[in-house]
C-alpha cells in the first residue's frame, strides 16, 4: 500500500544517541591509556594515533616509509589481485554456468581450490614467489577469484529458461544464447561479485603482508608490534579500515549508476 | 438473513476519519466520514477498487491502526487495539513459514496459553471445518494459494473470534480456485456462524457472499457510497437473474462515479 | 513385439533415449570431471618432478605419504589428529563466543531503535577491518598463548553473525507481527514466535560465513605465532622446506574447513525444514 510508507518522525534523541555512543567509545578508550588502566605499552591512546599519523604524513621512520607510501603499496598490490581476479574468474565463471564441458573440466579444480583459505597459500607463494609483489598478488588473486567465479556462475545459471527456450524457438546457436541472453541476465550477480571480490582481496592484502613484505599497511601492523609501538598498529589498523570503507562506498555508487534501470 | 437483522448490533463505526500525517502536514487523506453498522452474524460486504482505503478500513476495526477521528464500537465497548475478539484474515495468507498447518492453526489458543492437548482438538477441528484433513503437518510452502488462505481462514477462526475480518482474501488465487472459496467461505460460515466484515473490488463476489454491500468511492479519500441489501436466498447463483439485476445496478453506479 | 498403446505411453514417462556415442560420453559432465581430476593429478605429478618450479613443489604421492606418516610420528608432540583438533577447537571455541554474543544483539538491534542507535555507529567503525589486522594487538594484548588465536576468531566471526542476524530480522515482513497481535500475542511473543524463527535462515547463512571466516583467522593466527595446529604445519613445512608438508597441510584444511561447512548445513536442514533450498552452489 502506498501509504505505508510514511513513518513517523525521529526522535530527536535517536539522532542523538549515535554521537553519544561514538563519543563515550572514544573517551572511554582515551581515558583507559591515559590513566594507566591498560598500559601504553598494550593500547594506544586516540591523541598519540592521532599524533603518530600526523608524523606519518612526512616522516618515513621509524618503519621505513611515508603513510601515503605504505597504504599505495597496499593499493597496488590488492589492486593488481583484485583485477586479475575479474578478468580471469567472471569469464571462467559466465563460461562454467552455461558450457558443460568447461564446467566438466574446471568444476573439480575449483572446488578443491575453494574451502582452502587464501591465507594457507602464504608458505607455498613463499617458495615459488619470494616475499615480493606477486606472492601477494597471488594471494589476493585466489582470495578474490572465488566470489566473481560463483557469483558469475550462479548468475547465468538463474537466466530465465522461458527466455532460453523463446531464444531456441529463434533457432539462436548455443553460443548466441550465451552472448546475447546468459550474460547480460548474470550482469546484477557480476555486480555483486564486484562488491564482495573487493572485499576478499582487501582482507587477503592485510593477510598476505603480515607475514611477509617490507612495505604496505600490513607491514606498518607488523612493525608496530615489533617495535612495542601500539599506535603505530592502531594506525595500520584504522587507515585500512578506513580504505576499505571508501572502496565500498565507490563501488556502490558506480553500481548504482551503471545499474540504474536493471532491477535487482 | 434469518438470523441477522435488528438481532443486535455488533459493530459501529462512528464517523471515522483517517489521515497519515508527518511533519505536521496531510501525506494521505485515506478514509473520510466513515459510518455504519455491522449486525450480529451478518455477512457485509465492502466494495471499492482499488486505492479506496477499504484495507484501512479494516485494519482500523481489527485495531491494528488508530482513526484519526471517529471510533469503532464493539459490543458498545470502543476498540483499543487488535485482539483475539476479532480474527484477521490477510490478502497475502501470512502464515508463518516456519510452521506446519497445525502450527499455523494452534496459533491463537497457543499465544492464550491454552494447553497442548486442548489446543490440538481445537486445531484439528477446524483444520477440519476448512476440509484440509491430513495436511495437518505440512508446511506452507508445499500448500497451493487456496489452501494456504484456508490455513489462514482456519487460524483466524481456531481463536474463537466473535468478528471475522477478511481483507481481499481471494485476492491472489486464480479465477477458479477463487469460485471454488467463495462457495467454501460461504459453507464455512453457515456451518459455523461469526459476523463477518469481507473486503473486495470484485462485484461478482460481493453480490455472491454478503448479506450487505457497502460501496466505496473510487478515490481517495474513501467515503461510503451506497449500501445494497442482498435479499438473495443461499447459496447463490452468478446467472441468476436477480443476482446479475443487483450486479448491473452496482456495475453502473460505479462507472457513473469514475 | 508388441505395439505400445497410449495408454502404455502416459504410464511410462516418456525417456528420450539417445544413443550412445563417443561424443556424448565425452560431453557427460561427470565423464570430464574424472577426466579433469586425472588431468589435474597428472600435470601435478609432472611439474613437480620435472622441478619447473623448482623443489617447491612435491608430488602427490608424496603429500599422501607424507600425511600418513603423520598419523602416527608426532610433530610437536602431537600427530596430525592432534593438530587438527587444535585448530578446529579454536575456531570452534572463538566462534561459540562470537555467535552467542552477536546473534542475540543482532536481532536486538533489529528490533529496539535504541539499542541499534548506540551500538551500530560503533559497530561500522569496526566492520570494514579486516580480522587478521588484529592480530598483532591480539599478541600484544595476549602473548603467543591460545588465548590471542581465540580473541582473532572471536572479532573475525563476530561481524558477520551480526551482520547477518540484524538484516534477518530486518528484512521480517511486518505483516507477520501483525498477525501475532490480532491472534491475541504481546510484544514478547511477537519476539519470540515470529523474530526468532524468521531470522533463523538468514542467521545461519552468518553462521557459514562465520566459519571460513573463523578458519582464515585461525590459519593466519597459527601461521603468525603458534606451537600447533594446521596452520602450523604449514608454517613447519615451509620453514623445514618440506613442500608435501606444506601442501599435505592444505589439503587437511580444505577437508576439514568442508567438513565443518556441511555441519552447519546439516544443521540448517535440521532446525530449519521449512527453507526451501535453491538449486546453487
Amino acid at each position: 500500500m502506498a501509504y505505508e510508507a510514511v513513518r513517523v518522525k525521529t526522535p530527536l534523541i535517536l539522532k542523538i544517541l549515535p554521537v553519544a555512543s561514538i563519543l563515550l567509545f572514544f573517551g572511554a578508550w582515551e581515558f583507559t591509556v591515559d590513566t594507566g588502566i591498560v598500559p601504553s605499552t598494550m593500547l594506544a591512546a586516540p591523541s598519540s594515533v592521532l599524533k603518530l599519523f600526523i608524523a606519518k604524513l612526512t616522516q618515513p621512520n621509524p618503519d621505513g616509509a611515508v603513510l601515503s607510501t605504505h597504504a599505495w603499496t597496499s593499493i597496488k598490490e590488492a589492486g593488481i589481485g583484485y583485477l586479475l581476479s575479474l578478468l580471469i574468474g567472471l569469464p571462467l565463471g559466465l563460461l562454467m554456468g552455461w558450457f558443460t564441458t568447461i564446467r566438466g573440466l574446471f568444476r573439480p579444480i575449483f572446488e578443491m581450490i575453494r574451502p582452502i583459505p587464501p591465507v594457507a597459500w602464504i608458505p607455498l607463494c613463499i617458495f615459488w614467489f619470494g616475499i615480493g609483489l606477486w606472492g601477494k598478488v597471488f594471494i589476493i588473486w585466489i582470495g578474490a577469484i572465488v566470489p566473481c567465479v560463483i557469483n558469475a556462475w550462479v548468475g547465468v545459471s538463474m537466466t530465465n529458461p522461458t527466455l532460453i527456450q523463446m531464444a531456441r524457438t529463434y533457432g539462436a546457436t548455443d553460443r548466441q544464447i550465451f552472448t546475447k541472453l546468459c550474460i547480460p541476465s548474470a550482469l546484477p550477480m557480476v555486480f555483486g561479485a564486484l562488491q564482495i571480490a573487493l572485499a576478499y582481496a582487501w582482507t587477503n592484502l592485510v593477510a598476505a603482508e603480515l607475514l611477509a613484505a617490507d612495505s604496505g599497511l600490513g607491514f606498518l601492523i607488523t612493525m608496530g608490534r615489533r617495535l612495542g609501538l601500539p599506535e603505530m598498529v592502531v594506525l595500520g589498523m584504522v587507515t585500512v579500515g578506513f580504505i576499505g570503507a571508501v572502496i565500498g562506498v565507490v563501488i556502490d555508487v558506480v553500481e548504482k549508476r551503471l545499474l540504474a534501470g536493471i532491477r535487482r | 438473513m434469518e438470523e441477522c437483522g435488528r438481532a443486535g448490533v455488533k459493530i459501529s463505526c462512528e464517523k471515522l476519519r483517517k489521515m497519515f500525517i508527518q511533519k505536521g502536514k496531510i501525506q494521505v487523506h485515506v478514509l473520510e466520514d466513515i459510518s455504519f453498522e455491522v449486525f450480529h452474524n451478518e455477512f457485509v460486504v465492502i466494495l471499492g477498487p482499488g486505492q479506496s482505503g477499504k484495507s484501512t478500513l479494516l485494519r482500523i476495526i481489527a485495531g491494528l491502526e488508530r482513526p484519526t477521528e471517529g471510533r469503532v464500537l464493539l459490543d458498545g465497548k470502543e476498540v483499543k487495539g487488535p485482539g483475539p475478539d476479532r480474527g484477521l484474515v490477510f490478502q497475502s495468507y501470512m502464515l508463518f513459514p516456519w510452521r506446519t498447518v497445525m502450527g499455523n492453526v494452534e496459533m491463537g489458543p497457543k499465544l492464550r496459553g491454552i494447553p497442548k492437548d486442548e489446543r490440538r482438538k481445537v486445531g484439528a477441528h477446524y483444520i477440519n471445518l476448512v476440509r484440509l484433513d491430513g495436511f495437518e503437518k505440512h508446511y506452507p510452502h508445499q500448500l497451493s494459494g487456496g489452501m494456504k488462505q484456508r490455513v489462514g481462514i482456519a487460524r483466524a477462526y481456531a481463536n474463537n473470534p466473535d468478528v471475522m475480518l477478511l481483507d481481499e482474501p481471494f485476492g491472489q488465487l486464480d479465477a477458479q480456485t477463487r469460485y471454488f472459496m467463495e462457495k467454501e467461505i460461504i459453507r464455512i460460515w453457515e456451518t459455523e456462524k461469526r459476523t463477518v466484515l469481507f473486503v473486495t473490488n470484485n462485484i461478482d463476489e460481493a453480490v455472491y457472499l454478503g448479506d450487505r454491500i457497502i460501496t466505496l468511492e473510487g478515490k481517495l479519500p474513501g467515503r461510503m457510497k451506497s449500501t445494497y441489501t442482498v435479499n438473495l436466498p443461499r447459496p447463490r447463483e452468478h446467472t441468476d437473474a436477480a443476482f446479475l439485476e443487483l450486479r448491473e445496478t452496482i456495475i453502473e453506479e460505479s462507472q457513473l462515479s469514475l | 513385439m508388441s505395439v505400445s498403446t497410449l495408454a502404455d505411453e502416459i504410464r511410462r514417462p516418456v525417456e528420450e533415449r539417445a544413443p550412445i556415442t563417443l561424443l556424448r560420453i565425452l560431453r557427460n559432465e561427470y565423464f570430464l570431471y574424472a577426466v579433469s581430476l586425472v588431468l589435474f593429478l597428472y600435470i601435478w605429478d609432472w611439474v613437480a618432478k620435472a622441478h619447473i618450479l623448482g623443489k617447491s613443489l612435491a608430488t602427490p604421492h608424496q603429500v599422501v605419504t607424507e600425511l600418513a606418516r603423520l598419523m602416527t610420528v608426532k610433530l610437536a608432540g602431537k600427530n596430525l589428529v592432534g593438530h587438527i583438533w587444535d585448530s578446529t577447537r579454536r575456531v570452534l571455541v572463538g566462534f561459540t563466543i562470537a555467535s552467542v554474543i552477536a546473534v542475540p544483539l543482532g536481532l536486538l538491534m533489529a528490533l529496539n531503535r535504541y539499542v541499534n542507535a548506540i551500538v551500530k555507529p560503533v559497530f561500522d567503525i569496526f566492520k570494514p577491518m579486516p580480522p587478521i589486522a588484529w592480530i598483532s594487538i591480539a599478541i600484544l594484548w595476549f602473548g603467543i598463548q591460545e588465548g590471542s588465536k581465540v580473541f582473532i576468531i572471536v572479532i573475525g566471526t563476530f561481524v558477520p553473525c551480526l551482520l547477518n542476524s540484524y538484516n534477518g530480522a530486518r528484512l521480517i515482513d511486518p505483516e507477520l507481527y501483525d498477525v501475532v497481535r490480532v491472534l491475541g500475542g504481546h510484544r514478547r511473543h511477537e519476539i519470540v514466535q515470529v523474530c526468532f524463527p524468521a531470522a533463523f535462515p538468514a542467521i545461519f547463512a552468518g553462521l557459514q560465513v562465520s566459519l571460513s571466516v573463523g578458519w582464515t583467522c585461525v590459519l593466519a593466527a597459527e601461521l603468525v605465532s603458534s606451537q600447533s595446529g594446521l596452520g602450523w604445519i604449514i608454517i613447519q613445512g615451509m620453514r623445514l622446506t618440506k613442500p608435501e608438508l606444506v601442501i599435505g597441510g592444505m589439503a587437511i584444511i580444505a577437508l576439514v574447513a568442508w567438513t565443518t561447512s556441511l555441519l552447519v548445513t546439516g544443521l540448517e536442514k535440521l532446525i530449519c525444514p521449512w527453507k526451501r533450498q535453491i538449486e546453487g552452489l
